[in-house]
């Protein structure tokens, strides 16, 4: 039985339990706590969220986190522009990033695979990656290995089999991180030590 | 292993009760709906397999927020004290000497737990769903780390189902829907494999045990145990990638009818385990138990598989897991009694429950525990 409050009570709650990871009761509690915040908590809150919707966007090229045309990595001229690594999410890269075993650039999916959810390739940055494949920026060389960094369960699994059946053709090696990530898991979670295992062992992904 | 005590807060019928178990024999005494079934089905919990009588959001007592079992339990030389929560919608938490252990598998690999109550007959003569759960779970008991591959599978399964049944029906799906069955199929041979292999594996090493079980029961006759599966045939392997390619070879041979009626046709799935008998006098044919056995035919069946699962349990894991006989004495006829409470003698701990003291006596139990409305009161045989 769902409890009904008031107008603009039910309206926070029905906002808060959109958002991922939160069901209707913690919608609840959420909504309680900032009720009883000060005003100006509140507002800060709105602010900071009204702030990185406005200066936050996707880098035009990788589709990380930016707040510049493009991203930190995809500006920066020590990264080796002939290995791409694919994740699903941004917080992947700074799960790989504190590895610092990667030098090369990123491209984020923004999700994967799941017909479940309706999500198909057209719903993932998969024709922006072949793009950049296909035809290089002006002045870098080609890339010559992709490295499928999907999470380490099902759906990221299926992502990687259906990007190497993509990739292998245009002469790109593909290739997976090695295996010891824990299955079913999240990139995000996997602590440092391992996922930076992960990424020297990494395997060749046949397409 | 076993549970040596056990306290019960607002489980099912049971409002606060702390019961001593014995490591033998206990017999569960008491009028019908008075706690029997519930005090063997929190033992059972324990186990990490949930109620094996349906959903764990019915464990909690009415009017309470939460249900809580306490128990502590000892396995070789290690006692644990394990404190299970359940609130409905939010699951069950499971605490290990007071630390949170997240999942189930801790759980699992602590203990083991062999059900038995009287719907158990729906084991033989029920539909396919409740084998397959059988021997996943098996599968599981044995070694708890495998719980991945049915999960695995489970995912795979809904998202493949889920994609086909998206696909554009008549003029055949899109091109990405295409584009991705591909690797969906792939999937679903990889982990269906997987899963096969691991049931055949596990009835493989059931079959003798239960078999076993069985001639001692019914006195003579054969039992068999066989994976049905209509992507096999005679000559698959039994190995992960033999059973890759029967389910690939299969899936291709149904495809078109898969995209048509969007959702997969075969796979582990739809399978079954084909139980056989053949009766001491009629040694020549076999007889399918699941439609034509007789009701006490079936029960025997049920019970050799139970009792095979129990036997193969302890010697695969080197303890008796702890057996729970639910209201099983009063279904059987006077000469299966003598030999059930003979066969459950001497084999690690019990749980026997029953409404009628005397149909157990010969059992030889090594604590009475009679029940009534919620509340225990333990005994030595022959007190009061
Ligand atoms: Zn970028």
């Amino acid at each position: 039985m769902a409890m009904l409050y008031a107008g603009p009570i039910q309206d926070l709650i029905d906002e808060l339990a959109r958002m991922p990871g939160i069901g209707p009761k913690s919608a609840q509690r959420v909504a309680f706590y900032l009720l009883q915040a000060s005003t100006e908590d509140a507002k800060r809150l709105a602010h900071a969220i009204v702030e990185a919707k406005d200066k936050v966007r996707f880098c035009e090229r990788c589709f990380n986190v930016s707040d510049q045309d493009l991203c930190e990595y995809c500006r920066s001229t020590r990264r080796d522009p002939t290995i791409i690594c694919v994740v699903q999410d941004p917080p992947d890269i700074v799960a790989i990033e504190r590895t610092r075993e990667y030098q090369g650039l990123y491209h984020v999916l923004q999700g994967a695979l799941s017909p479940i959810e309706g999500i198909g390739p057209e719903d993932l940055r998969v024709a922006e990656l072949l793009k950049r494949l296909r035809t290089p920026e002006d002045g870098s060389p080609a890339v010559a290995e992709v490295i499928v960094a999907t999470n380490p369960n099902i759906d990221g699994d299926a992502t990687a089999m259906y990007l190497a059946r993509l990739i292998s053709p245009l002469g790109v090696l593909v290739t997976r991180l090695a295996s010891g990530m824990p299955v079913g898991g999240d990139l995000e979670y996997a602590d440092e030590v391992t996922l930076g295992r992960a990424i020297e062992g990494r395997r060749r992904l046949e397409g | 292993m076993r549970v040596d005590r056990l306290v019960l807060e607002d489980f099912r019928n049971y409002e606060r009760e702390e019961i001593d178990l014995s490591g033998g024999l206990n017999l569960v005494v008491g009028r019908n709906a008075q706690g029997k079934t519930n005090l063997l089905e929190a033992v059972y919990c324990i186990g990490g397999f949930g109620s094996p009588r349906g959903p764990d959001a019915t464990l909690v007592r009415e009017g309470a927020e939460r249900a809580l079992v306490h128990a502590d339990v000892t396995r070789g030389e290690r006692t644990v004290h394990v404190d299970l929560e359940y609130r409905p919608g939010r699951g069950m938490r499971a605490l290990l000497n007071g630390t949170a252990v997240p999942g189930v598998r801790a759980l699992r690999e602590l203990t083991a737990a062999v059900f038995f109550g009287p719907d158990e007959l729906s084991l033989i003569k029920g539909s396919p769903d409740g084998r397959r759960r059988f021997l996943d779970e098996l599968v599981v008991k044995l070694r708890p780390a495998r719980d991945t591959i049915k999960r695995e599978w489970d995912r795979v399964l809904k998202q493949r189902n889920a994609l086909l049944r998206s696909a554009p029906r008549g003029g055949g799906p899109g091109r990405s829907a295409r584009e991705t069955l591909v690797v969906w199929d792939e999937a679903f041979c990889k982990t269906g494999a997987e899963l096969a292999a691991a049931r055949l594996e596990v009835l493989a090493a059931l079959t003798p045990y239960a078999a076993k079980r069985y001639e001692e029961v019914a006195g003579g006759g054969r039992l068999e145990l066989s994976y049905q599966a209509s992507w096999m045939d005679g000559s698959t392997g039994a190995d992960v990638e033999s059973l890759r390619e029967a389910l690939a070879a299969a899936l291709d041979e149904v495809r078109t009818r898969e995209l048509e009626r969007g959702v997969s046709l075969i796979g582990p799935q739809r399978d079954d385990v084909a139980v056989n008998l053949s009766s001491a006098g009629y040694q020549q044919s076999l007889l399918d138990a699941r439609a034509y056995a007789s009701q006490g035919d079936q029960r025997t069946c049920a019970l050799a598989l139970k009792l095979g699962e129990h036997d193969l349990l302890t010697d695969a894991l080197g303890d008796h897991p702890i057996l729970l006989l639910d209201d099983v004495f009063s279904e059987l006829d006077p000469a299966r009694r003598a030999w059930l409470a003979d066969a459950i003698r001497g084999i690690g701990q019990s749980l026997v429950s029953s409404a009628e003291p005397g149909a157990i006596e010969s059992a030889g139990a090594a604590r009475i525990i009679r029940i009534e409305a919620g509340r225990a009161a333990a005994g030595e045989p022959g007190d009061g």
